[in-house]
């Protein structure tokens, strides 16, 4: 089954674009959640990840924190 | 084999590229990112021959001007792990386990953010400590925030927080700023930010998320706490220079010690250029003509013009 995928970020960050990125690269559907104007969300992220910072990826279960590219693929089982 | 491997994908791996490729030079270039520390600036204003422009718009006019010339290899997302001696040349091994041979190198990587050093800035990194404004200012709307430096990217940080945050402090560990005077002078009509001189954070507090500093007010000679949210660190870089190893000289700061006529390392054959050098000044565009400088020579190099 198709693992989840949200991403929390905000419009001026450069790591969120790179996140992105390699998610529509590697063809996979995700929800972008933008922080900087939904409060409510701000507050969801900040609870699941006990972090100030974005960008903040939500794969299934799992809360990857920052562009972490390897981190990503494992929770997504991509190989390379 | 290649005649030229260049590391890195910021202003002087780039201008080196573009260089290398319109000389025909075989190189394949091998970067993490493109555009270098400033991809995160919200606007850079001194990038001669454009007026105003962000970071990562930067970036972006970087490596569409290197991927519009002919012949071009790149190898994106990936990290330099070490480099081995290897017959005539030297052998590049990525953290990918992939390798390349090649009969020069140009070391491009740059610098990371400089950390503080004091308790709390690791338990609290991304509870509150930050490296990016334009990244994480939206999280600090109406909340108190410190910005720590005093050159051009803390000052840019400032301007980002403020349109965000209710107060900004600006930490200055001497009596000057160091940052542009134009940018300065915007921030000194923000009533929002107070600027505190010969001022050192010492510690970082907080429970699940910062909650203040501990700082030397050198002029008083005591320690003042203060209560705040974030914390944003704009202290300069320290270089990237670790793949390199022994190979080549490097100062007491790891910055790799360089020829500043040609960029020529201590090793016949390395070169390198930008902030993983120990120049004296940290700067988009000097950045840019050091990879050049390196090209020109390496150039050189290969015909047999060892200069």
């Amino acid at each position: 089954m198709e693992k989840k995928v949200k991403v929390y970020s905000t419009p001026t960050c450069f790591y969120c674009i790179k996140v992105k990125e390699f998610l529509d690269k590697n063809k996979i559907k995700y929800e972008e959640i933008n922080v900087a104007t939904d409060m409510k969300a701000r507050e969801e992220m900040v609870k699941k990840s006990h972090q100030l910072g974005v960008p903040v990826v939500e794969i299934g279960h799992e809360i990857i924190v920052g562009f972490d590219r390897v981190a990503i693929e494992e929770a997504l089982g991509l190989k390379k | 084999m290649l005649d030229l491997i260049i590391v890195g994908g910021g202003p002087a791996g780039v201008s080196a590229g573009i260089y290398a490729a319109r000389k025909k030079i075989n190189f394949l270039l091998i970067t993490e990112n493109f555009g270098g520390q400033s991809v995160v600036a919200s606007e850079i204003q001194n990038w001669i021959g454009v007026k105003s422009i962000s970071g990562f718009e930067l970036a972006q006019k970087m490596e569409d001007h290197l991927r519009a010339q002919e012949d071009i290899q790149i190898e994106e997302g990936s990290v330099v792990e070490k480099i081995e001696k290897s017959g005539s040349g030297f052998k590049v091994i990525l953290k990918n386990g992939k390798s390349f041979e090649t009969r020069t190198i140009l070391a491009a990587t740059g610098g990371r953010r400089r950390r503080l050093g004091v308790p709390g800035e690791k338990n609290f990194d991304g509870k509150g400590v930050a490296y990016c404004s334009t990244c994480d200012a939206p999280m600090f709307s109406k909340k108190t925030v410190a910005v720590v430096g005093g050159g051009n990217s803390a000052l840019g940080a400032i301007k980002d927080l403020s349109a965000y945050a209710d107060k900004v402090y600006l930490f200055v560990r001497s009596e000057t700023i160091k940052g542009d005077l134009v940018l300065l002078e915007d921030i000194k009509k923000d009533k929002k930010v107070k600027i505190l001189f010969n001022s050192e954070i010492t510690e970082i507090l907080g429970d699940k998320f910062v909650k203040g500093v501990k700082y030397l007010d050198k002029k008083e000679n005591e320690i003042v706490e203060l209560p705040l949210d974030g914390v944003f660190v704009e202290i300069g870089s320290v270089p990237n220079s670790e793949f390199l190893g022994d190979l080549v000289n490097k100062n007491g700061y790891n910055e790799v010690v360089v020829d500043h006529k040609n960029q020529k390392t201590s090793h016949a054959g390395i070169w390198a250029a930008g902030d993983i050098t120990d120049l004296p000044y940290r700067q988009n565009n000097i950045s840019a003509s050091d990879g050049i400088k390196a090209i020109l020579s390496i150039k050189d190099f290969l015909n047999g013009n060892n200069k």
